[in-house]
């Protein structure tokens, strides 16, 4: 809860915690929204050049499509050296003959894009990463897991970085 | 402060059923830098991160992770493990120095 500050108006306070219940409120039922559709959000920008032959060296042609990949970043992130990932997969099953066998984190504009790999296995029982990352700049970002029978699922972040934290 | 470079932790939860998915969290004390950056006096400082991690849980590699020098600074990361039998849960990071770095927890079942 952000502090009230001295002696503020009855009607002031009660409006901020109305919208802060609406936010969380909001937060909640949008949730199980995005898990249902396929497409949670803009469509990220064509991949560059770069980016793209990234794309084409791990997947080769299989499409990467939109859905069961939930990457969540910060909108703003006010220091590039320190931006914090989420990558869950809540309905993709981790089972023996079925599961996710890698994850990658694609960074559309830093120096190096293809940022990190992370091979799993079902004895994880689930995919969910925490991790953090540098950025140079404002940029798409791009989660994207592989399952053991091909199928290529992704979720894309649009990250606005106020202090490059890449040199 | 008194931080070396390799110096790694490991959580877990400090009670744990049988069969149940539990977070583990590690962290390892390394510059990561990305050799984009120079020193105060000009010099450049050249590439130093770790770039591979595995993961063994009683005695099997459970996770291998392939890192940059986009990973921040003293790299934390938290996954998750379905905790099915009591054994050590290893971690190595690995430099691209060739430096290795481990550490170890034990996972051991809650007896009440």
């Amino acid at each position: 809860m952000p502090r009230v500050p001295e002696g503020p108006p009855r009607r002031q306070f009660l409006k901020q915690g109305l919208a802060i219940g609406l936010v969380v409120a909001a937060g909640q039922s949008l949730r199980p929204a995005q898990l249902l559709s396929a497409s949670a959000g803009p469509d990220p920008e064509v991949p560059n050049e770069q980016v793209a032959k990234i794309l084409k060296d791990l997947f080769g042609g299989r499409p990467i499509r939109r859905g069961q990949v939930l990457l969540d970043m910060p909108v703003v992130a006010e220091d590039g050296r320190v931006v914090p990932v989420i990558i869950e997969a809540p309905d993709l099953p981790m089972t023996a003959d079925n599961y996710v066998k890698a994850v990658h984190l694609i960074v559309d504009h830093n120096p190096d894009p293809y940022l990190a790999a992370f091979d799993v296995t079902p004895a994880m029982g689930k995919l969910s990463l925490q991790f953090r990352i540098k950025m140079k700049r404002t940029t798409w970002v791009r989660a994207i897991a592989e399952t053991s029978t091909g199928e290529v699922w992704a979720d894309y972040a649009r990250v606005n970085v106020s202090l490059n934290g890449c040199g | 402060m008194n931080r070396t470079i390799g110096d790694a932790r490991i959580r877990v939860p400090s009670r744990i059923q049988q069969g149940e998915i539990i977070p583990v969290s590690a962290i390892v004390q390394h510059p990561m830098d990305t050799g984009f950056f120079r020193s105060a006096d000009g010099q450049s400082i050249p590439a130093y991160f770790i770039k591979d991690v595995t993961v063994t849980y009683a005695g099997r590699q459970v996770a291998h992770f392939m890192w940059t020098s986009g990973i921040s600074r003293d790299p934390i990361v938290t996954f998750t493990l379905v905790a099915d039998r009591e054994g050590p849960l290893s971690m190595r990071w690995v430099d691209n120095k060739g430096a290795a770095f481990e550490q170890t927890a034990q996972i051991a079942f809650s007896t009440t």
